[in-house]
């Protein structure tokens, strides 16, 4: 049996939903309330796994009508998902940085890091502008956020700041 | 009310607040025209500013942001042909005809105006309406707000462009989500597996920005290097924007039925939950075209659809601000923002929000009023600067709204925790928008899950027959109308089908 998008979607939604459901059964009963703590989550859970379940049916049968002529419809455009994968490594190198070197080192490695993924350098006056991006960033933010604001961000415990 | 309008007004003139919202209504100005950048994107951008501000100076930027974000849509739709937001999508039909045929002014300007009088009207409902309504949801029982809610997600899931079964399961998904942690009732904990971090719940605002910002954000990243995104659309050149304001303003209002009908599509719109400007802004552009005695002319650049898709646009701001102000329902995804901003300077919002806090009520309803001007003047002065703006790159725009992501998401209660939830949810809500599901149903549940399960609780302890939900008048028409909008949109998603296959076999 041949799965499209919505059918896996609808696989996860249902497995989830039966995946919790025996915990939600198993919340114990508090004497003040008639309906235990599982109950809403029950009927949450139910919904989901029955809409889940109908998404999966109609995946099914969507690719049972279509058959082999599926494989006609016309190519989607390409889509760099690889560069979209990088992306949200840099942007998790970048959470990970913060509480390690703080919000002002991190972010202009990050701004840095981000500008490169997305558009490299290729001469010395574009390193010179990615730089100085990188680091007006950071400063902007610090003195915006932390000093005017008075808004507290992240320090470093490698760096102290 | 007139009095306290006045002292609303007298309020936001006071430089702490002024400035707030002159800068929020130029970053809505500006994020409204760059296209890519949603009002929601600026107004999350815009958040982690307002955290030290005194709450009312907070929310005038986040009320500028949003008047300003309606109408900045419309520089870019009517000068280069590529709506700033979806809310001005319809302007574009006859706004870049109209500047292409050598009236960029008049296209530009027709828009500004008539956003003016549609969110001046719309204003108008909000300071009459909300009040009344307000003290109607006071009469609310727990039978009605559950079914108030539920309303309310069966009707967006219901909008969901894609299918209806995944408009459902995104409410499903954002349901599940806030029962993680302590049941609200008697503090049990749920689905947390043993984990202390996810004891608490997830922290609403950071789950909200991951999933908008970076679902956004990263499906730009994945067309970066697509030549077609690159090329552009033939702009207009250095446009002349000298008109009189005086013929403008005369030729909007020489059309009051248009102004007013567009105007009252843009607050229906608005006062329906999670909708938004994107819907209103092609239902009134459609209904212009309908009543017109010249539809034939629609799409070549004539006047009516662009006073007809700005003025329901900015109506709508009016119209989602009296949902949120009346009954705590936020009418969109900004105005969902301006609820986790208000939780977070200790303000409840819902029926009793007006007459608790009616200074801030009323600071709301000023800053909203005084928003309108200030955008007619930004957009006057800055035009060009801001067609400058739009030419940003997006290698340098995606990391600095990143690092306000973050700062939005850490600021709330200085814990990296809120931080691991934005991630979390951002690769979580690209993942939801790659498979196809509608991310509006899914905040809305998050929304509302934890009031649904509260006002499902009490009724049930106060009475634990469940026909009550049926047989009180005001709950059972609203569960009525929910299964209604449920039943409309299968039959809506029939009919397409339908036409699908008619259309097949012509050929």
């Amino acid at each position: 049996m041949r799965l499209g998008r919505d059918g896996i979607a609808g696989l996860i939604g249902l497995a989830i939903s039966l995946l919790l459901l025996p915990q939600a059964f198993g919340l114990p009963k508090l004497p003040i309330v008639p309906v235990g703590p599982g109950f809403y989550p029950t009927i949450v859970l139910v919904f989901l796994g029955t809409t889940s379940a109908i998404l999966l049916v109609q995946d099914v049968l969507a690719q049972r009508r279509a058959g082999p002529a599926a494989a006609e419809t016309p190519p989607a455009p390409p889509r760099a998902y690889g560069l979209v994968a990088a992306a949200f490594i840099v942007v998790a190198g970048y959470i990970a940085l913060l509480p390690l070197v703080g919000f002002r080192l991190a972010t202009v490695l990050f701004v840095g890091a981000f500008q490169y993924l997305l558009e490299p350098p290729k001469t010395t006056q574009q390193w010179i502008l990615l730089t100085a991006i990188a680091i007006a960033t950071s400063v902007v933010a610090y003195l915006v956020f932390e000093r005017y604001l008075l808004v507290l961000l992240p320090r470093g415990a490698w760096t102290g700041w | 009310m007139l009095e306290l309008l006045g002292s609303g007004v007298f309020t936001i003139l006071q430089w702490k607040f002024f400035l707030p919202l002159f800068l929020g209504t130029l970053a809505g100005v500006i994020g409204g025209a760059v296209p890519g950048v949603t009002i929601t994107m600026t107004i999350i951008v815009i958040l982690p500013f307002t955290y030290g501000l005194e709450p009312l100076a907070g929310l005038a930027a986040m009320t500028g942001v949003y008047v300003g974000g309606s109408a900045g849509g419309l520089i870019t739709a009517c000068l280069l042909g590529i709506p700033g937001t979806p809310s001005a999508i319809a302007t574009t039909f006859d706004g870049f005809p109209m500047a292409r045929n050598g009236e960029p002014g008049r296209a530009l300007w027709l828009g500004v105006w008539a956003s003016f009088f549609g969110g001046l009207l719309g204003g108008a409902f909000l300071i009459l309406v909300t009040a009344p309504l307000a003290a109607i949801a006071l009469e609310f029982g727990p039978w009605e707000y559950f079914s108030l809610f539920v309303l309310a997600m069966a009707m967006v899931a219901g909008l969901a462009e894609a299918s209806l079964v995944k408009g459902l399961m995104a409410t499903a998904i954002g349901l599940l989500i806030t029962v993680i942690g302590t049941d609200p009732i008697g503090n049990a904990l749920r689905f947390n597996f043993g984990s202390e971090f996810l004891s608490a719940g997830f922290p609403f605002l950071p789950v909200l920005i991951g999933i908008f910002a970076f679902a956004q954000i990263m499906a730009d990243v994945e067309k970066v290097r697509d030549p077609q995104q690159t090329e552009g659309v033939a702009a207009v050149g250095q446009p002349t924007l000298r008109i009189s304001h005086l013929a403008i303003i005369w030729e909007i209002l020489s059309r009051p039925v248009l102004l007013l009908w567009s105007t009252i599509v843009g607050i229906v719109i608005g006062v329906l939950p999670a909708i938004g400007g994107s819907a209103a802004n092609m239902m009134a552009y459609d209904q212009a075209k309908k009543f017109s005695p010249r539809p034939e002319k629609f799409g070549t650049g004539v006047p009516e659809g662009i006073i007809a898709s700005e003025s329901s646009n900015n109506a709508n701001v009016g119209g989602s601000l009296v949902t949120i102000m009346a009954f705590g329902i936020p009418g969109d995804a900004v105005t969902a923002v301006m609820l986790g901003a208000m939780t977070i300077h200790g303000i409840q919002s819902g029926p009793l929000f007006v007459s608790q806090n009616a200074e801030i009520a009323y600071g709301i309803y000023a800053a909203y009023i005084l928003a309108h001007p200030l955008m007619v003047l930004i957009i006057g002065l800055s035009t060009i600067f801001i067609l400058k703006v739009t030419a940003v790159r997006l290698a340098v725009l995606a990391p600095v709204v990143l690092v306000l992501c973050v700062i939005g998401a850490y600021a709330l209660n200085n814990t990296m925790g809120s931080v691991y939830v934005l991630l979390l949810f951002g690769v979580f809500g690209y993942v939801l928008v790659k498979a196809g599901f509608p991310l509006a149903p899914l905040i809305l549940g998050l929304i509302l899950g934890d009031q649904i399960e509260l006002n499902l609780i009490r009724a049930i302890m106060t009475d634990a027959n469940p026909w009550l939900f049926l047989t009180r008048p005001i709950s059972g028409g609203l569960l009525l109308a929910a299964a209604l909008s449920v039943v409309f949109a299968i039959w809506q998603h029939l009919r397409h089908q339908q036409r699908i296959s008619e259309a097949d076999a012509d050929f």
